[in-house]
């Protein structure tokens, strides 16, 4: 079973610590992404998942083998690269038959594999050209080929559509997810797109400053975020942050006054809290709603109004100079400038402490 | 020249700029690199055509140096015997070069080599100073009179090595090849290097993950990459070695012995146009000698520019 | 084929090996030379490869060199014909590559063919008619004729590098400048030479270098009357006193130290130039 399984896996590089004491486990199968913002080390951990760069400290496995101390060429991976890392002397074919040059195949054997290859990505065609005459969604293609020809029991990938233009992007990610059903392979996935995180994984873990912030499935993650960083991480726009503090607590729910001098009374809240403790309420922009439909809600003054069609993006802050963003329907008639009160249902709102550490998910279960 | 200026393709903009400003802008270069380059070499041409009569008058001869040059024994033989040399020359040099260049530069280009910069700083010394003062050190280091090679090679355990190497009709061309090899390793190995460099990390990695061991990733990705770059040295090392003469003159002489045996194409050149010993110079012949080398280094630019870099385009990376 | 990922020690201890012997071979007989230039001949002799001591120790060479020959001139003659090509080339290599650049004339591309052709064919092979243009120009023996042909040697290649540099200058840069109602002489003066100073120094090594070091020229236009180079004057001072072996080794050391000093100085230039033109 081509599991991977990381236990506590450390790096620097230097002085600098990159990766503190990483426990993964990626199961047989699973789509798993890496994502966070530039210089969480998840690029690193993936080269180190690789063999491209040496393990720090800990245990790195694949498959229930240990293989801390192979070559890359031994841990049955391929890896496609964000500059595709194409030869640039060498034709498509070639490009995909380098790998296997070294597995010793049989002449016969590798032109059959090169061949379906280029099938399954429509590269037939092209198999003569070099690099240098493909398009930019080709040879992101003639990268994946490489991988696939190799039959790895992983596939890693490290940002591999960061090259595209917007609208490729979009086939492409359909067209790796498709081949992840196709293969039912086991793909780990770099990227440090949220929308990609969301849209591709069946597992993301979010990374920080070199360490897990949470790992879940994407839905878990956007309903169940366990601190402030992947509850504004995960979800576009992000969610909105309100300071507060505990007035009362009770069996039947909190009173919280907010920053801007409003109070407000929530219900069912499985944490306990104590009067004064200062914490932070979270809400999504897409759980808000113009008006005074719900318990928590919240005046303020428009600053933009951004129109996509399906909907209206709300920008706006409050007394205490909070941004607030909501989304509202596309045909809302809300103009900048003016004074909007927004609410939400008590069921919609994410607590978290002074930490930054969420005490209850009382917001719609997952 | 430049200054008919072509209005229908320039933009508004530009159009309201006179001519006279790029007259101004180009004309100090273009006169004095026209004055004393371009005419010169074409004069130079012209005057091959011409010999001279005892009075030193020129007169139009039409082929008739370049005729001598190939038939006439007391020219054909200098000739036929400083082109084989120089080819010699050249060829010691593509060899060692490229080589220890290569070595030299793959080294310097590993991840993280401590004092990288020292290395080839240094290294690259000897490229930077007078082929002449080159030629006098090595010169005196190989002299028997002083015997620091003799005491080196003795040291080593292999004494019996030792010889005269300068001055030997069989070894001077050769030690005199590596001598100026060891001067310009530099180059090509800085011109690798940089090449090296640039080779992106990514290739390297992809290869290895494809399960390529260092060798392999040498072999199948970085040499091919470099290759446009080694192509390049080969032709600048092959016009400078055409026209090379300092290094041989100051060890050598205009004479180029032993018995002609360090002869050159530049030497060669200079004995016919100025003359030695009792052998009076000889311009009108030195003119043709010298348009024989341009038309060398022509067809081997020809053949770099037509032949090789084409086929070796540079690859985008 | 199992391979440690980790990269062997052993190798990289290997490697430094390698380089240190290649190293020692490069900068030896240099060494060797400044070495001996301040001993006594019986230590040139006996000792040949000892560092100078209390014992050993003289400046017979130099005191020799300096009586002997007019080391201070050949100098002063090398540093003017230098200084005054390398601005000359500069000057009119600057002017030259930004019209070249910035103006769309008929007849650029092929006056940028035309400078190329200096790159590549040598202009020693022009000589005969070099040496016959400064005779009826009665330049012959003076410092302005090794200006002049330097300064022609050296335009082909310092054009090409600025032109480069000056392509990477922004546009709008120009431009705003123009919409500003600035003249063109103007701008080229006070936007593009200001930001051209860091290719300036790298121009400026690669044109001094062979300047400095050649022979050829000095010996056929300029060898005597005392308008020697001084690598013209080292070698026929050598040539004069080759059994002098203080002598000789001191003036080879006075030839290498300017060079030295200013490799010492310029290296970062000079890697960044030699690095960059491969790039291309």
């Amino acid at each position: 079973m081509p599991d991977v399984t990381l236990r506590g896996i450390s790096k620097s590089f230097g002085t600098t610590q990159i990766l503190h004491d990483i426990n993964l486990e990626v199961k047989d199968g699973e789509f798993c992404v890496f994502v966070g913002p530039s210089g969480c080390g998840k690029t690193t951990l993936l080269r180190i998942i690789a063999g491209l760069e040496t393990v720090g400290a800990g245990e790195l496995s694949i498959g229930g083998r240990r293989v801390n101390e192979l070559a890359p060429a031994e841990r049955r991976i391929a890896m496609v690269f964000q500059s595709y890392a194409l030869y640039p002397h060498m034709t498509v074919y070639r490009n995909i038959a380098f790998g296997l040059k070294f597995s010793g195949g049989r002449k016969a054997e590798v032109d059959a594999k090169v061949r379906r290859t280029a099938e399954i990505l429509h590269l037939t065609p092209l198999l003569n050209r070099k690099p240098r005459d493909l398009s930019g969604g080709q040879r992101q293609r003639v990268a994946i080929g490489r991988a696939i020809v190799r039959e790895p029991s992983v596939f890693l990938f490290d940002e591999p559509l960061s090259n595209l233009d917007a609208a490729l992007r979009v086939n492409t990610r359909i067209e790796i997810a498709k081949l992840h059903r196709q293969l039912a392979a086991t793909m780990i996935y770099v990227t440090h797109d949220q929308v990609e995180a969301m849209t591709l994984a069946s597992k993301i873990v979010v990374l920080n400053h070199g360490r897990i912030e949470q790992a879940g499935a994407p839905l878990e993650l956007y309903h169940r975020p366990r601190n402030l960083f992947v509850a504004g991480f995960i979800g576009s726009p992000k969610m909105n942050l309100i300071k507060g503090r505990v007035v009362a607590s009770d069996a039947e729910g909190a009173r919280i006054a907010l920053a801007d001098g409003r109070e407000t009374r929530l219900r069912k809240v499985e944490a306990a809290l104590a009067p004064g403790q200062e914490v932070t309420l979270g809400i999504r922009p897409e759980h808000m709603s113009a008006g005074q439909g719900g318990p928590v809600a919240l005046e303020g003054s428009v600053d933009a109004v951004e129109r996509l069609g399906e909907a209206s993006y709300v920008y706006m802050h409050l007394a205490d100079g909070t941004n607030i963003t909501l989304r509202s329907p596309g045909d809302s008639k809300v103009e900048p400038g003016s004074a909007l009160t927004v609410s939400a249902a008590s069921g919609a709102v994410h607590l978290f402490d002074a930490d930054g550490l969420a005490l209850a998910h009382i917001a719609i279960p997952a | 020249m430049g200054g008919d200026v072509s209005l229908a393709e320039q933009t508004a903009s530009e159009r309201r700029r006179p001519w006279s400003h790029i007259l101004v802008f180009l004309a100090p270069a273009a006169l004095i690199y026209t004055v004393f380059s371009i005419y010169p070499l074409l004069d130079t041409i012209r005057y091959a055509l011409y010999t001279q009569d005892e009075h030193g008058v020129a007169h139009f001869a039409g082929l008739a140096n370049f005729v001598d040059l190939f038939s006439l024994p007391v020219w054909a033989d200098q000739f036929r015997n400083a082109l084989v040399n120089n080819l010699i020359f050249f060829v010691i040099h593509v060899i060692v070069q490229n080589i220890i260049g290569i070595a030299l530069a793959a080294m310097l280009s590993l991840p993280k080599l401590f004092g990288r910069n020292l290395y080839r700083t240094l290294i690259f010394l000897p490229t930077m100073l007078s082929v002449v003062i080159i030629g006098f050190v090595w010169q005196l280091i190989l002299s028997p009179l002083w015997g620091v090679s003799e005491g080196f090679l003795k040291a080593i355990g292999l004494p019996q090595l030792f010889a005269p190497w300068l001055g030997q009709e069989s070894t001077a061309l050769v030690t005199i090849s590596l001598i100026s090899v060891w001067q310009f390793v530099g180059i090509p190995m800085m011109l690798i290097y940089a090449a090296l460099l640039n080779i992106p990390e990514d290739l390297v990695d992809a290869a290895t993950v494809d399960g390529a061991n260092h060798l392999h990733v040498f072999f199948y990705v970085k040499l091919p990459l470099i290759l446009p770059t080694i192509g390049l040295v080969a032709i600048l090392t092959f016009v400078g070695n055409f026209n090379a003469f300092d290094l041989i003159y100051a060890v050598k002489g205009t004479l180029a012995g032993p018995n002609f045996a360090s002869d050159i194409l530049g030497t060669f050149f200079y004995r016919t146009f100025f003359g030695y010993q009792l052998q009076l110079g000889n311009p009108t012949m030195g003119a043709a000698v010298a348009t024989m080398m341009f038309l060398i280094i022509l067809i081997g630019v020809m053949i770099y520019l037509f032949g090789v870099q084409r086929r070796m385009q540079r690859y985008a990376l | 084929m199992t391979r440690p990922i980790a990269r062997p020690r052993l190798g990289r201890i290997a490697v430094h090996g390698a380089l240190l012997f290649y190293t020692l071979v490069a900068i030896g007989p240099i060494l060797l030379i400044l070495v001996n230039a301040f001993k006594s001949r019986r230590a040139i002799f006996n000792e040949p490869l000892a560092l100078p001591t209390a014992k050993t120790f003289s400046l017979i060479g130099f005191d020799k060199v300096l009586a002997k020959s007019d080391f201070g001139l050949y100098f002063l003659n090398s540093l003017t014909v230098t200084i005054g090509s390398v601005a000359l080339v500069l000057a009119a290599g600057a002017m030259a590559a930004w019209a070249l650049t910035e103006y769309r004339f008929r007849g650029n591309a092929f006056l940028g063919l035309y400078m190329a052709i200096g790159v590549m064919v040598p202009i020693r092979l022009g000589s005969v008619s070099i040496l016959q243009l400064m005779v009826d120009l009665n330049l012959v023996n003076t410092l302005t004729a090794l200006i002049l042909v330097y300064t022609a040697q050296g335009l082909p290649l310092a054009i090409i590098l600025l032109a480069e540099f000056i392509q990477q200058i922004p546009r709008d840069l120009r431009d705003a400048a123009r919409c500003d109602g600035i003249g063109e002489y103007h701008i080229f003066w006070s936007v593009i030479l200001p930001l051209l100073r860091p290719a300036v120094a790298t121009v400026a090594v690669f044109t001094i270098v062979p300047i400095w070091n050649d022979l050829w020229f000095p010996l056929i236009l300029a060898p005597g009357n005392g308008k020697q180079t001084i690598t013209l004057g080292v070698q026929q001072f050598i040539g004069q006193y080759v059994i002098d072996w203080n002598a000789v080794i001191a003036s080879l050391s006075l030839a290498i130290a300017p060079i030295l000093v200013l490799y010492i100085l310029f290296s970062r230039q000079l890697v960044r130039g030699l690095t960059a033109g491969a790039v291309k």
